[in-house]
């Protein structure tokens, strides 16, 4: 039972980010790759898939999308939450924009 | 010059706008009020817009209200470096950067976007924009010319605003190592003292 919940909460989360994705592209391709982080090949790849396909990848057992930041840093400076507050986000977003974009190998 | 000359070079100037697309027009306009409704300075447009100065100064008028303000831009990147512009001036490279690599968009429309993320971006920490699109272009413009660089923070990783040429060998950010009296301004100093004296108000 607990692996079934599991993988029914994997595949909504599949099926948001897909869908969150292909909306934003459709809308406005060059500022959803800045918000994404994507390449725009991963962009055209991810905007051309029709409804069917999104269903059977989000369907997958694997969770398709993973952690932009893979930098400590990164994520002190989100977590933290001294008296810095704002200052300490700017310098997250500085850093977060300073970063190169997904691509596919 | 006599009255019938200055007739034939008043038609021919008609007739060299009127060969100007509609449309293309049309899309210089909204370029144009867009930057206006930002906040940009009528150098900005004048630089970047395609359109006589006396449509421009209609045009200002019209979208802001005002008369544009006279004087000359601020043309030093001694700005940029001290603490506060800096690091919103970095903010707005690297979104600039993001921006133009996805989008490989024309100068006026990166500018348009970039400076939308930014505000969108204060907003989310309700801090003040302190980099105004007319200081915004202005910092395109001075990479442009090679008159500033970016450099990584080799404690955070970050890329920020410095001189061309500086030595950034082992260069940390203003964040990473904030100055002794960094936001120490005396408007940081009221708001805290307001807050202070509504708490004991309370």
């Amino acid at each position: 039972m607990a692996t079934e919940q599991l993988l029914s909460e994997i595949r909504e989360a599949n099926l948001s980010y897909l869908v969150l994705v292909q909306s934003l592209v459709r809308q406005d391709r060059a500022e959803a790759v800045v918000r994404l982080g994507l390449s725009e090949e991963m962009a055209d790849i991810l905007s051309s898939l029709t409804m069917a396909q999104i269903l059977r990848i989000a369907s997958s057992a694997v969770p398709i999308c993973r952690f932009r930041f893979d930098d400590r840093v990164v994520w002190e400076l989100l977590a933290d939450e001294s008296a810095q507050g704002p200052m300490r986000s700017i310098h997250a977003s500085i850093v977060m924009a300073s970063q190169p974009v997904e691509v596919i190998q | 010059m006599s009255i019938g000359t200055m007739g034939v070079a008043a038609k021919s100037i008609n007739a060299a706008a009127k060969s100007k697309s509609l449309v293309g027009e049309a899309h210089e306009v909204n370029r144009a009020i867009e930057l206006i409704k930002l906040g940009a300075r009528l150098q900005v447009l004048e630089s970047e817009i395609d359109l006589s100065r006396g449509r421009l100064l209609r045009l200002y008028k019209e979208v802001a209200g005002v008369s544009p303000s006279k004087g000359m831009l601020p043309f030093s990147t001694d700005w940029f470096m001290t603490w506060q512009p800096n690091i919103h001036s970095s903010l707005f490279f690297n979104l600039h950067a993001n921006v133009i690599k996805a989008a490989g968009t024309d100068r006026v429309d990166a500018l348009i976007r970039t400076y939308r993320l930014y505000q969108e971006q204060l907003a989310l920490c309700a801090l003040p924009e302190v980099l105004s699109i007319t200081r915004a272009w202005r910092l395109i413009k001075f990479f442009e010319v090679g008159m500033l660089d970016s450099a990584r923070c080799t404690r955070c990783g970050g890329r920020f605003v410095v001189h061309k040429y500086e030595p950034v060998g082992n260069f940390v950010c203003g964040l990473c190592e904030p100055p002794a009296r960094a936001g120490k301004t005396r408007q940081a100093l009221d708001e805290r003292n307001l807050s202070v004296s509504v708490h004991a108000n309370a």
